[in-house]
């Protein structure tokens, strides 16, 4: 099994020092009211002149000192969880496990009688809700261990060394969806950077383990369709998958999607989105937004990038009532995941479209370490919203909308927005406002009947 | 003595589109796509209310264009299912890029084209234009005259494309409106014997999409250097290999129908009162009769002229026309589309090819006739067949007639 542990992580830059996080961990801990008993300690931070907090608490360490100082075998590292529990019954009290830790994360306590350290409350930390339900966002239980955790054993379906270009987020979703979606698969990769970097081969070669194949960039939905239905007709499990790019999936492809959305053909359909056709030298597709530089949509003296907005492909998906329409980011791993077990179990009895954004380092012209935070900045600023889709349910937010970074955070990141004027940055937030509203709308026009129904209107 | 009928013989009568359709039936083919189209709509239907009426036990799939008719049918070919569909004219043009892949993917489909002239002007009225159009893609291509040979052809049509020394689609072109819509009686094989005649299936087992057997269908292959080029050239070789093997197994495939059934078509070519004709005319499709007529005719005021009657039309019977054509002093051509850029029949561009390797090279000429619905009656052919003869007497071969210019 892959080890990966879910962790607190701290981010002091929203840390207002409200204390909400040790009064919890005082009180679930029975320790009293004296925030000193916390096992979490928010503490100014010496180091900035400026004010600002440190964290000092248990890092549940993989190599941890205090367990390697401890001579009485009393604390140990669960390798289940990850926790460095405390056993009170074989500790002896010769805390050479506090001079051991480097981070305050296990301390003499006077009134206790001994040491005593973060047990990540049993694998739901009081303090992280507390700090959540105090409005705030500094302190975050990340469970993500779970993909590593399950995911991590899983076979790599594609081959090593696909080539990619360098920090490339497109690669990391073909290889993160194809081994959860495993190998009774037959993938289509239509044209494009997928095939583009070897996914289906060359010269006779494959670039996968699963049965692969090249539609014509403008039939994937068809062949799958075809496909699909004749093994389901033998009675054979098994998954039709796409992985597309979003030229293929909302330009030339998009008749072919449409038509077999509208049919319920039982695909796995995932368009991953770098806002172009990328792989043929970054051209201007109907998914590129407004202002964006491309190769077809040039910047000089009469040309500022692209005058259009994009099309919203996952919205009009939803239109089609598909079985499970979702919105994706690598920069939510979690949420992805989650929404990729869903899309799957969707196929399994009518059409699933999951729209992933990939950030693309050469297209869009940002260095290729930032690829995660692109695409976490595009979330943070609603300029993709995560949502999903069933027909039961309606359009439902997987993050709130609210409290949204401004625009500029994402745009001054990408070199191809680097010639954008002050119109066109007003022109990108209205068009921003626009949308939230829409999704907004749309997801007020599910929920609102209940809670009218409750109020006795 | 009363005439006695064969012990599993059923007639009925039908036009072509019903007969294809019941030909279809009777292949027991897995899955059809189907998008309406004139004059090839009621087809589709038929197929429709077949498999409603459970009839044909077939996944019937209502795509939203012919682009995806075909896609969708190479989906399920590769995944190892017999396939069907039919088209014609515009659908035809729609479809042309799945239609290009279709035989380099080595795919055995069978689809009816009822011919249509192309736009524009705008019609919906036949004409082969649609089918000859298409005619150098690399699918087989084979113009019925009747609507029994419609449906005869039809289930012919999977045994030769399904052949392991094939592996090619077919297209069975039957004239719109003439063949589409025009009933006869014709004799509906035995089902049983249908199935014993086509055998098992087995369509796939050179490129297939099946988790079972994992492999990548249609790689990038080529570029300059490394191994690319030369599979490439293989790759092409063997398509082409594919269609000379199939200029047999059409024979093959008639005689053993002819054996099985009965009823003989002639595969490649068909020549009728050639024996000791002095000239010739060709034709194909529906047109056919017609023109027998119009020799008849002749024949019966002592003309020497014979027919010869193209059907397999791709690969072109090259062999086999020019041995047609051997002993005769005048070929007139009849095509029921153009060749634009030789300002002639593209059938007529194909014979005269052929008569390089015939013995004689008689002088010929190009009749275009039947565009956009028109008839070619006999009395058109009687004028044929009266311009043939008079270049056997040494009148020079003109220019491409218009058949129907004067109506």
């Amino acid at each position: 099994m892959a080890t990966a542990y879910n962790t607190l992580a701290f981010k002091p830059e929203h840390c207002d020092g409200c204390n909400a996080c040790m009064t919890a961990c005082v009180e679930v801990n029975n320790a009293g009211s004296d925030l000193l008993n916390s096992r979490i300690q928010i503490v100014a931070d010496q180091d900035n002149a400026g004010g600002g907090f440190e964290l000092a608490m248990c890092r549940q360490c993989g190599d941890p000192k205090c367990v390697a100082n401890c001579p009485a075998g009393a604390l140990g590292k669960d390798a289940e969880d990850g926790v460095i529990e405390w056993d009170g019954s074989k500790c002896v009290n010769c805390l050479l496990c506090t001079v051991g830790c480097a981070f305050g994360g296990i301390t003499y306590n006077a009134s206790a009688g001994h040491v005593v350290k973060c047990d990540m409350c049993g694998g739901d930390p009081a303090c992280a809700r507390a700090c959540a339900a105090a409005g705030k966002t500094a302190l975050k239980f990340i469970t993500t261990s779970r993909i590593y955790r399950e995911v991590g054993d899983l076979e790599d379906l594609f081959v090593p060394g696909l080539s990619g270009c360098q920090g490339c987020n497109t690669e990391l979703i073909m290889r993160h969806t194809l081994r959860r979606v495993g190998p009774e698969t037959v993938l289509a990769a239509p044209p494009g950077c997928i095939p583009g970097m070897g996914a289906v081969g060359y010269n006779g070669l494959t670039g996968t383990k699963v049965p692969v194949f090249h539609p014509l960039l403008t039939n994937t939905a068809s062949m799958l369709s075809g496909i699909k239905r004749h093994y389901k007709r033998q009675g054979r499990e098994m998954t039709a998958m796409a992985l597309a790019g979003d030229g293929g999936a909302s330009d030339v492809g998009f008749q072919s999607l449409s038509g077999a959305a509208e049919r319920g053909e039982e695909i796995l359909f995932i368009v991953v989105d770098n806002e172009g056709y990328m792989n043929t030298g970054m051209q201007r597709s109907s998914c590129t937004p407004y202002g964006a530089w491309t190769s077809t949509t040039p910047v000089g003296e009469r040309g500022q990038g692209k005058t259009q907005d994009a099309k919203n492909m996952p919205v009009l998906m939803m239109m089609h009532n598909c079985a499970y329409v979702a919105t994706a980011s690598t920069g939510f791993m979690e949420d992805l995941y989650d929404k990729l077990d869903k899309a799957i179990a969707a196929s399994k009895h009518g059409f699933a479209y999951l729209h992933i954004y990939s950030p693309c380092t050469t297209g869009w012209r940002f260095p290729s370490q930032e690829n995660i935070e692109v695409a976490r900045k595009a979330v943070e600023t609603n300029f993709v919203m995560l949502w999903e889709f069933t027909p039961a349910t309606g359009l439902q937010l997987s993050r709130s909308l609210d409290e949204a970074l401004p625009i500029a955070e994402y745009l001054q990141v990408l070199g191809k927005y680097r010639h954008l004027s002050d119109e066109q940055v007003q022109h990108i937030e209205a068009s921003l406002d626009r949308n939230v509203a829409f999704i907004t709308n749309l997801t007020a026009s599910r929920s609102s009947r209940p809670a009218h129904a409750a109020a006795g209107m | 003595m009363s005439a006695v009928l064969k012990p599993k013989a059923h007639f009925i009568v039908c036009d072509g589109n019903e007969a294809a359709a019941r030909a279809v039936t009777l292949a027991q083919v897995d899955m059809v796509a189907v998008y309406p189209i004139t004059p090839q709509s009621s087809l589709v239907e038929y197929l429709a209310k077949f498999v409603a009426e459970g009839k044909l036990d077939a996944e019937i799939v209502d795509v939203e264009g012919e682009h995806s008719v075909l896609s969708v049918l190479h989906g399920a070919c590769l995944a190892g299912a017999r396939t069907y569909t039919a088209t014609c004219g515009p659908g035809l043009a729609f479809m042309f890029e799945p239609y290009l892949r279709t035989p380099g993917m080595r795919m055995p489909l069978v689809m009816t084209i009822v011919t249509r002239d192309t736009l524009t002007p705008q019609s919906v009225w036949g004409g082969q234009q649609d089918a000859m159009s298409v005619r150098e893609v690399g699918w087989l291509q084979i113009h019925c005259e009747t609507v029994q040979e419609v449906l005869d052809t039809t289930i012919m049509a999977y045994k030769i494309a399904e052949h392991h020394d094939v592996m090619l689609p077919v297209n069975v072109c039957h004239d719109g409106n003439y063949l589409s819509f025009g009933a006869t009686r014709v004799e509906l094989p035995d089902q049983a014997e249908v199935a014993a005649f086509l055998g098992k299936r087995d369509v796939n087992w050179h490129a297939a999409l099946d988790p079972d057997r994992p492999m990548a269908i249609d790689p990038l292959t080529g570029g300059s250097g490394g191994p690319g080029p030369a599979l490439f050239v293989r790759y092409r070789k063997g398509q082409c290999a594919g269609m000379q093997n199939s200029l047999k197994i059409i024979e093959d495939v008639h005689a053993e129908w002819g054996r099985r059934f009965g009823r003989y078509h002639a595969p490649l070519v068909e020549s009728y009162r050639m024996d000791d004709a002095e000239y010739a005319i060709v034709t194909i499709g529906s047109m056919t009769g017609a023109a027998k007529d119009a020799v008849d005719e002749a024949r019966d005021r002592g003309e020497r002229v014979g027919l010869v009657k193209v059907k397999t039309f791709r690969p072109f019977p090259v062999h086999a026309t020019a041995q047609a054509l051997a002993n005769v002093k005048a070929v007139s051509v009849v095509d029921r589309s153009v060749s634009f850029g030789w300002n002639c029949g593209p059938l007529y561009q194909d014979v005269i090819a052929a008569l390089q390797f015939a013995p004689l090279r008689p002088p010929a000429m190009s009749f275009i006739g039947g565009l956009a619905g028109a008839d070619i009656t006999t009395a058109h052919f009687g004028q044929v067949i009266e311009r043939t003869a008079a270049m056997v007497k040494g009148v020079a071969p003109g220019g491409t007639v218009w058949i129907n210019e004067n109506d």
